[in-house]
């Protein structure tokens, strides 16, 4: 079970890569845990989640070849 | 059911002073229209702890940004009585003094067009996943942060 994390703006100075494939991940939470273990620098840091194109709140089940985006505040304009 | 039609905003590298103006001269056949109102963001040359902000990278999460701008174009038109709506977004670096963000509204009469402009716009900033990268002169960088 496959879940592609994508991760924008300032996340990226922290990850130093824009994406990262995760493997046997079954929910957002447990994603969290395992993206704070690879990288503590995100316990410091501001960010909405995306699964699929659309925010979640919540933890959210995840299937296979799930697409996720981690997205600090945003500044455009 | 019909499908929403997705629009491109993004402009790779600035937005062009003669793209504005075109998009001007493309309106005067629309006689229905009696404003136009126009707000172009430029990249401003900050000096933050004594050094110079040369340009700001843009970057994007676009196919949610395009999704959610469909909706804020939508929003705004069931809002006001506009002729049009064109928004053209920067992604990449954009040099301070360049233009990274026009967006054009035009209406009847000026208040509808003066307003929706202005609700876009603030639409834009607090809702488009977009992110700006401060570059400085030394190639340092800083996240913008939009008030």
């Amino acid at each position: 079970m496959k879940t592609t994390v994508h991760f924008y703006g300032q996340l990226t100075d922290i990850t130093q890569t824009p994406v990262l494939e995760l493997e046997g991940i079954a929910d957002t939470d447990s994603m969290i845990k395992d993206l704070l273990e690879k990288f503590p620098g995100l316990s410091q840091a501001k960010f909405s989640i995306a699964v699929d194109n659309s925010l979640v709140q919540n933890n959210t089940r995840l299937k296979d070849n799930t697409i996720i985006a981690l997205m600090p505040p945003f500044s455009g304009g | 059911m019909t499908e929403k039609k997705i629009r491109n905003i993004f402009v790779n590298g600035a937005v062009d002073p003669a793209f504005v103006a075109s998009s001007i001269q493309k309106h005067n056949t629309k006689n229905s229209i009696g404003a136009h109102s126009i707000f172009l963001g430029q990249v401003r040359a900050d000096v933050i702890n004594d050094k110079t902000v040369t340009g700001i990278e843009y970057s994007s999460n676009e196919e949610m940004a395009l999704t959610q701008m469909t909706g804020i174009r939508e929003a705004i038109f069931a809002k006001y009585p506009l002729t049009c709506m064109h928004v053209h977004h920067s992604l990449g670096k954009v040099k301070a003094g360049e233009i990274c963000l026009f967006v054009f509204t035009s209406s009847a009469h000026r208040k509808a067009a003066i307003d929706a402009c202005e609700e876009t716009v603030e639409l834009i900033k607090s809702s488009l996943p977009i992110w700006g990268k401060e570059i400085f002169e030394d190639d340092s960088h800083q996240w913008k942060v939009n008030s």
